[in-house]
Parts: structure tokens; C-alpha cells; sequence
């Protein structure tokens, strides 16, 4: 009796789910157009001869490139290596050791020749108290600051600000392999727009790749299936919907691996905040508000070019950590500034980019997770066929395998990264099978995450880091 | 109630033909494109492998090499023409630019470009923009200066880079009159005032005599390409009300060396109310060691604000044993000020 009454209700549940899928696709092969769209734009003006304009300047402004390391002595020399490479000569390189328990500042003195030196600065921003500077004997460009951990990546970067004398820093990961000229893309658009404060760029994948002396010579995909997954997650991600915002002036993410601030400006809203769970996602909101609240000119822009290379994690743990924590900083972001959301006063981030990150992002993984379990759980126990389930998830892998293509296909156009003999049948094969359940798995953690954040649970979580190859 | 599921089971169908369209369409778009690109990657590949050999050779003046590149099929032109054009953003060698201007002017590329330069589209007037000025064609230097005023930003930002390669000195007037234009990006301006070097010095002295009010753009230009006969004009702006041209001048002086006059206004700008002219009246003092009080002077202000310490701080680890001298006074300290003065001391000793 129970059973034939419950019927429509779970096939409306059924349909809605469809919908979302549907909806969920449409919005973001839309936001692919208009990504296309800041992509050829970005071909067209960003040409050879207007990067040169960087290089043969004759005072180009300083660059502090500030990475913060906990832990890191695995990969720590060929990551400074590659910040020493950069083609922008204008730069300084600014390695906070955040308190770390292994040899990272062991590491680094034998490689670069460090020495304790005095160094004075200005505190603007808070962070931890610092134990000593370090200067390199062999590359004057380095500086090396040993702090006290203070327990986040925010308070690391908040002391390599405040020691930085750039009037532009470049916040990396420690592991961040950067590209030769990733500086000098990125220093562009601050030349040809006065009003940009900050610049974002696409981080590649590195497993699987080939980095010899702090350069990437080799690009290829990684053999693990997991760190694959992730390459074509990150090309969603990246090109879709940042590359959609920055169309519209409306970056609401630099991610913390790549990310060159106006010094000032970054100053002016405080710095990054230790407290902040999903740190870099929060100080490009507090950027976006600060300017749009002081009504001036401004922009944030993003580089689609691979301008940063980071390792994914490859075991199971480690990227769950990592997903629930990237939840719980979502969560967090959007109570702090629910303010924000639909708010005409904040423009195109309040009233249509931070309403899709809160029903799409944020409640995406609760409804997607619930549907699943209610239409499972109504053909268990009979209440709908499972001609009718298996419909509503070929809908599910249908419309994710269509975005992720879409995201392929961009990435393509942007970067022609992954170009080999092969290669095109390995990547239709991870983005099918990463629609047949790790992207499950994605909402799942998600939920754990959302769960989390209500709860107040959860920590950082340790990545288990490993030598780049070839090193 | 029936008919109404029945509805609801057909609309979901629709749905799943709906999703199956979508990620058809994408496989295959993704799969087309990436074929399209490699054909096309494969055939410009086969071009340049021809045509490598025979630019080389053209180049270095072999005039049968010339002749086949004149005579290229239309459909291979423009790749000849890349192939050509995109190592001079490099490489600015004259005897080069001059070659490849032959090569180029043979192959009838000039009027092609002249074309562009009419097209609706803004990117073919910025690429036709950017190699005349990569070839140094003088005679589209017309062209090129009436481009700065085009209706697109892009367009005009070409022009700038245009006459930053052609060096051309029947623009230098054009580019001094754009100095105070809003309308085209800073940084290339100033980036086609450095190209011009200190012959546009000059036009900017002469300017700033009879236009006070775009004093701070003319300080910021001799920034750059000033020299000690920008130091009297500096050392009256100097003393303009405005703080900014204050700063800028001092900025300016710091480039182009101070005299016995220039150095007395320097150290008297110490005395500003206005933190970043003290700053920028300590970096003038860079290196300044004629005058005596100078390093006492410039030790007051390690106390100063941040910004105005640091100069101060660096500008006398320039001046010899006086600066030396004042460093280690201050060395002792325990403070922040202490800690500059000893940061100072280390830089000279430890990285030069």
C-alpha cells in the first residue's frame, strides 16, 4: 500500500535529480562559451611581441615570490631552483620556513649556501614571531625566513608579506613548480592596467611530468588513475568556471599555488587569515569586496596558460583529506560573506557568481548524495524499477562525461598539453571513468565536509609528499 | 494518476536523450578539434622544415634563396611570414631587420599589411601594426602615430609597441605629445619614451617649460631617460606644491645624480610633511657623499616611517665611510631601526 503511494513522489525526485544534472551541465558548457570567449581574447592581445613589453622594460616593479614550507624538504631545492629560473629578473624569492620538523632548512642551506643575516621589516600583518632570517651566499635573490608554526599557511604568507619589499607578491606552495615565464605573464596585466590588483593562473598536474633543474621539460599524464581523475577535475575547475569569472571581472578564487597581489591592496584587507580554513578562496572574496566597496576601478584577472605545477596526492587519504577540507573552507567562505550572496551591491560576485558557488557548489554534493540514496533505496525495496535508477545515473555519468569533454576540449585550445600518440584515448577513458564513480566518491566527501563544517570537526590533514621525477 | 507517471517516465527519457546528445557532441567536438589541430600542426611542421633551409640562407644574403621565398604559394605565405617576423622581437640586430625587410618587401607582404591596417577586425590592424614596426618601415611611421588614435585599446596599445621598435625620430614629438594621454597604456608609453633614449629628453624639457600642470607625467619620464640636463628643471619641481611631483622630482634626481643645489633641496625635502617625498628625497641622497651633514641628516630618519627608514637606511649604505660610519652607530640598537642599520652593514660586507 505504502509502496505504489510513494511511487510519484520518487520519481518527481527522480525527474528534479535529472533537472539538476541537466541545469548543472548547461551552466557550465555555458560558462565554457564564455570562457572561450576570454581565451581568444587573451590569444589575441597576449601575443609575443606585448609579453616582450616585460622583459625589455627598464624598471619593471620588484616581484617578492613568497612560498611558504612545512615539511617539505623532498621538494623544497628544485622548487626554489625553478623561482631562481624565472625569466623576470625583477623578483626576489622570499622561503618562510613555517616551524618544520623535518630537514626543510637543512635543505636549503646546504643547496643555496645560507647564512643567518639581519633583516628588518615592517609588520603590517600579523603572524607567529620569527626565529632568524637567512641570506644565500650564492643566490642574492633568496631570503629565507625560519619562523614559529603558527598552525596555518596563512600566518606563513602573512610573514613573507610583511618581509617582502616587492610592491608585487607572488603567493606560491613551497611544492609549486613554477613555468620560466610564469612571472612575466603574469606581471603583464599589471603594466597594461593600472586598476588590477591580482592575477590568478592555471596550475597544472606535475605527476606524471618530467622537471630536471627546476624546469618541467617532460609533460605527460601520470600513471596512477587517481592523480588522472584529477587532471581533468582540474581542467574543469580552471577553465570553466574561474575562466567564466574572469570574463566578467568576477574572480572569486586565486588559488593558493599561484597568485600575484598588489602588495597594498593585500595589506589593506588584512593579509590572509589564519583562521580561514579554505585561506585563499577567502582573501579573493575579501579583495573583491574591498575594492567593490570602495567603487573604484579594479581588476582580477586569470591567466588561462599553465603558469604552476603541483603535485596531486595519489593515495586515497590524503585526497580526502584534502576534498573535505576544501569543503569546509567552501562552507566557512560562504557564511563569512553570506552578506555577499545576492547582493546587487557587489555586482556580478554577489549576484550571480556566489549564489552558484552556494546552490551548486555548496548544496550540489547534499542533493546529488540524497537523490542517490533515495532512488537506491526506492528500487531496493521496489517502489520504482530499476530501469527508472538506471536512467537517472546514466543522466548523472551522462551529463558529467559532456562538462568534463567540454573542459578537455578547452584545455586543448588553451594549452595543448597532453598531445601525444595515445593520449586522446587515455583521456576519453579517464574522463568516462571519472564520471562512473570517483565523481561520486567527490560528493561524498563533500557531504563529509558539509558535515564537518556543521559539526566543527576535522583538521588539515597530512598530503604524503614525494621527489618530483626525474630530480 | 497512471497517464500522470507515465508522463513523468517519458520526460525522463527525454532527459536521458538529452544528456546523450550532450556528451556525444562533446566527445566529438573534443575529438574533431584535436584532429583538426594535428593536421594542421603536421602541414605547418612540413612547412617550416621546408622553408627553415631557405630563410637561413636568405638571410645570410643568398639571393636564389630570396627568389623562392618571393615566389611562395599565397597559402604558405603568412607561416613564411611568422617564421621571418617573430625573431626579430628578440633579436634587434639592424643588419638583420634590414635583411629581413628585403625578403619581406619581396614576397609583396608590405601592402598586405597595408591592407590590415584598413581591416574592421582589431587584431589584424595590431598585427599589421606590430610587424611594420618589427621591420622598421619608416614610411608607415604616418600610419603608426594615427593609429594611436584608434577606436579600439588594443589597436592603440600596437601602435605604441609599433613605435617603440621603429625608433623612428620623426615620431619622438608624437610620443612626448601622447605622454599626458590616458587613453594609452602607461607602461607602454613610457616603454616607447625609453626607446626613444635621451634624444627625447630635449622635447620633454622643452614641453614641461610652457605645461606646468602635467609636471608629475614629465618627472616620471625623465625617470627613465633623464640626465644631467634634466637636474635644473628637477630641481625646481622640486619645490612645486604638489607632493607627488615633489616625489616623482626627487625620484628623477635619483637618476640622474645630484649637484651642490640638487642635494641641498634633497636633504631639505627630509623635512617634508609628506612621508613619500622624505622617502624619495632619501633615495636621491643615493650616493651622495660630497656634503657633510648629508649621513646625519639621513640617520634622523631610520626612526622615520617604514617607508622613508628604508631609503634612508639604503641610501646610506652608499655613502662611503660617512654612511658606514653612521650604520654602525646605529647598529647597536636593539630595535627595529637598529636592526636596518646592522641589515645594511651585513649587505655591504657579506653581498658585495
Amino acid at each position: 500500500m505504502l509502496i505504489p503511494a510513494a511511487r510519484p513522489a520518487v520519481l518527481i525526485l527522480d525527474l528534479l535529480m535529472a533537472l539538476y544534472f541537466i541545469v548543472w551541465s548547461v551552466s557550465q558548457i555555458a560558462m565554457g562559451l564564455f570562457a572561450v570567449a576570454h581565451v581568444r581574447l587573451h590569444q589575441l592581445r597576449n601575443t609575443r611581441r606585448a609579453r616582450a613589453l616585460v622583459v625589455r622594460m627598464t624598471s619593471p616593479p620588484l616581484v617578492s615570490v613568497v612560498a611558504p614550507a612545512y615539511n617539505e624538504q623532498l621538494t623544497i631545492e628544485e622548487s626554489v631552483r625553478a623561482m631562481l629560473a624565472l625569466d623576470y629578473e625583477s623578483s626576489e624569492i622570499v622561503i618562510v620556513n613555517d616551524g618544520s620538523t623535518d630537514d626543510t632548512l637543512a635543505v636549503l642551506t646546504a643547496a643555496f649556501r645560507l647564512v643567518p643575516a639581519p633583516l628588518a621589516f615592517a609588520q603590517p600583518l600579523r603572524a607567529a614571531p620569527v626565529r632568524g632570517a637567512y641570506r644565500s651566499m650564492s643566490e642574492p635573490a633568496l631570503l629565507v625566513i625560519d619562523k614559529e608554526n603558527g598552525r596555518s599557511k596563512a600566518d606563513a604568507v602573512n610573514a613573507g608579506i610583511n618581509a617582502a619589499s616587492g610592491a608585487l607578491v607572488l603567493v606560491i606552495d613551497a611544492d609549486t613548480i613554477l613555468e620560466r615565464d610564469a612571472l612575466s605573464r603574469a606581471v603583464l596585466p599589471f603594466l597594461e592596467d593600472s586598476t588590477t590588483v591580482a592575477v590568478g593562473g592555471t596550475i597544472g598536474i606535475a605527476n606524471g611530468c618530467r622537471i630536471q633543474a627546476g624546469r618541467m621539460t617532460d609533460i605527460s599524464l601520470p600513471k596512477s588513475w587517481l592523480a588522472r581523475f584529477q587532471i581533468v577535475e582540474y581542467m574543469r575547475g580552471f577553465l570553466l568556471f574561474r575562466l567564466a569569472c574572469a570574463s566578467g571581472n568576477a574572480v572569486v578564487l586565486i588559488s593558493g599555488a599561484f597568485g600575484l597581489f598588489r602588495r597594498d591592496v593585500m595589506i589593506a584587507v588584512g593579509g590572509y587569515d589564519p583562521t580561514a580554513i579554505g585561506e585563499d578562496m577567502d582573501v579573493t572574496v575579501r579583495i573583491q569586496r574591498y575594492c567593490r566597496e570602495l567603487r573604484r576601478p579594479f581588476r582580477i584577472t586569470f591567466d588561462p596558460n599553465p603558469l604552476a605545477w603541483t603535485q596531486a596526492p595519489e593515495d586515497w587519504r590524503s585526497l580526502e583529506g584534502q576534498r573535505c577540507r576544501w569543503r569546509r573552507g567552501l562552507h566557512q567562505v560562504l557564511w563569512r560573506h553570506r552578506g555577499m550572496i545576492a547582493n546587487p551591491r557587489f555586482g556580478l560576485v554577489g549576484l550571480a557568481v556566489l549564489p552558484h558557488v552556494a546552490f551548486i557548489e555548496g548544496m550540489g554534493p547534499l542533493f546529488e548524495m540524497m537523490g542517490y540514496a533515495v532512488v537506491t533505496a526506492a528500487a531496493v525495496f521496489g517502489v520504482v524499477d530499476w530501469r527508472s535508477w538506471g536512467v537517472l545515473m546514466a543522466i548523472a555519468v551522462l551529463c558529467g562525461t559532456a562538462v568534463t569533454f567540454v573542459a578537455v576540449l578547452m584545455s586543448d585550445v588553451v594549452t595543448r598539453k597532453y598531445m601525444r600518440r595515445g593520449d586522446l584515448a587515455l583521456l576519453i577513458a579517464v574522463v568516462i571513468l571519472e564520471n562512473c564513480g570517483y565523481r561520486q566518491l567527490n560528493a561524498w566527501w563533500g557531504l563529509v565536509g558539509t558535515f564537518q563544517s556543521l559539526t566543527g570537526k576535522g583538521g588539515w590533514g597530512v598530503m604524503k609528499r614525494k621527489a618530483f621525477e626525474g630530480t | 494518476m497512471m497517464s500522470g507517471l507515465a508522463d513523468l517516465d517519458r520526460l525522463l527519457q527525454l532527459m536521458l536523450w538529452i544528456s546523450v546528445a550532450m556528451a556525444v557532441l562533446a566527445m566529438c567536438a573534443t575529438v574533431v578539434e584535436r584532429s583538426a589541430f594535428a593536421l594542421l600542426a603536421a602541414r605547418r611542421h612540413r612547412i617550416e622544415h621546408h622553408y627553415e633551409p631557405v630563410i637561413r640562407r636568405a638571410l645570410a644574403g643568398d639571393d636564389g634563396a630570396e627568389r623562392v621565398l618571393a615566389v611562395t604559394p599565397p597559402t604558405r605565405r603568412l607561416i613564411v611570414a611568422s617564421m621571418l617576423i617573430t625573431p626579430l622581437i628578440d633579436d634587434r640586430d639592424p643588419q638583420r631587420i634590414a635583411r629581413t625587410r628585403s625578403i619581406v618587401e619581396r614576397m609583396l607582404l608590405v601592402p598586405l599589411a597595408e591592407r590590415y591596417l584598413q581591416s574592421w577586425r582589431w587584431w589584424r590592424r595590431a598585427l599589421a601594426l606590430r610587424v611594420l614596426g618589427l621591420l622598421q618601415i619608416r614610411e608607415q611611421t604616418p600610419a603608426l602615430i594615427a593609429a594611436l588614435d584608434d577606436a579600439d585599446a588594443d589597436v592603440r596599445a600596437a601602435a605604441l609597441d609599433a613605435l617603440t621598435d621603429i625608433r623612428d625620430p620623426a615620431a619622438l614629438q608624437s610620443i612626448v605629445v601622447r605622454l599626458h594621454d590616458s587613453s594609452l597604456q602607461p607602461a607602454r608609453r613610457l616603454a616607447a619614451l625609453t626607446a626613444c633614449g635621451q634624444d627625447i629628453e630635449r622635447f620633454l624639457l622643452e614641453l614641461a617649460c610652457v605645461d606646468r600642470v602635467n609636471r608629475l607625467n614629465y618627472a616620471r619620464a625623465l625617470r627613465l631617460c633623464g640626465s644631467e640636463r634634466a637636474r635644473a628643471a628637477l630641481s625646481e619641481w622640486v619645490q612645486d606644491p604638489r607632493p607627488e611631483v615633489q616625489a616623482a622630482s626627487f625620484e628623477a634626481l635619483a637618476h640622474v645624480g645630484l649637484d651642490e643645489t640638487s642635494a641641498a633641496l634633497a636633504i631639505d625635502g627630509l623635512n617634508s610633511d609628506v612621508p613619500m617625498v622624505r622617502a624619495m628625497a632619501a633615495h636621491a641622497l643615493h650616493g651622495w657623499t660630497t656634503s657633510g651633514d648629508a649621513a646625519v641628516r639621513l640617520a634622523e630618519h631610520l626612526d622615520d616611517v617604514w617607508i622613508v627608514a628604508v631609503r634612508a637606511a639604503h641610501s646610506l649604505q652608499t655613502m662611503g665611510p660617512q654612511g658606514l660610519a653612521t650604520l654602525q652607530q646605529h647598529a647597536s640598537r636593539t630595535d627595529l631601526p637598529g636592526v636596518l642599520a646592522r641589515q645594511m652593514l651585513w649587505e655591504i660586507t657579506a653581498l658585495c
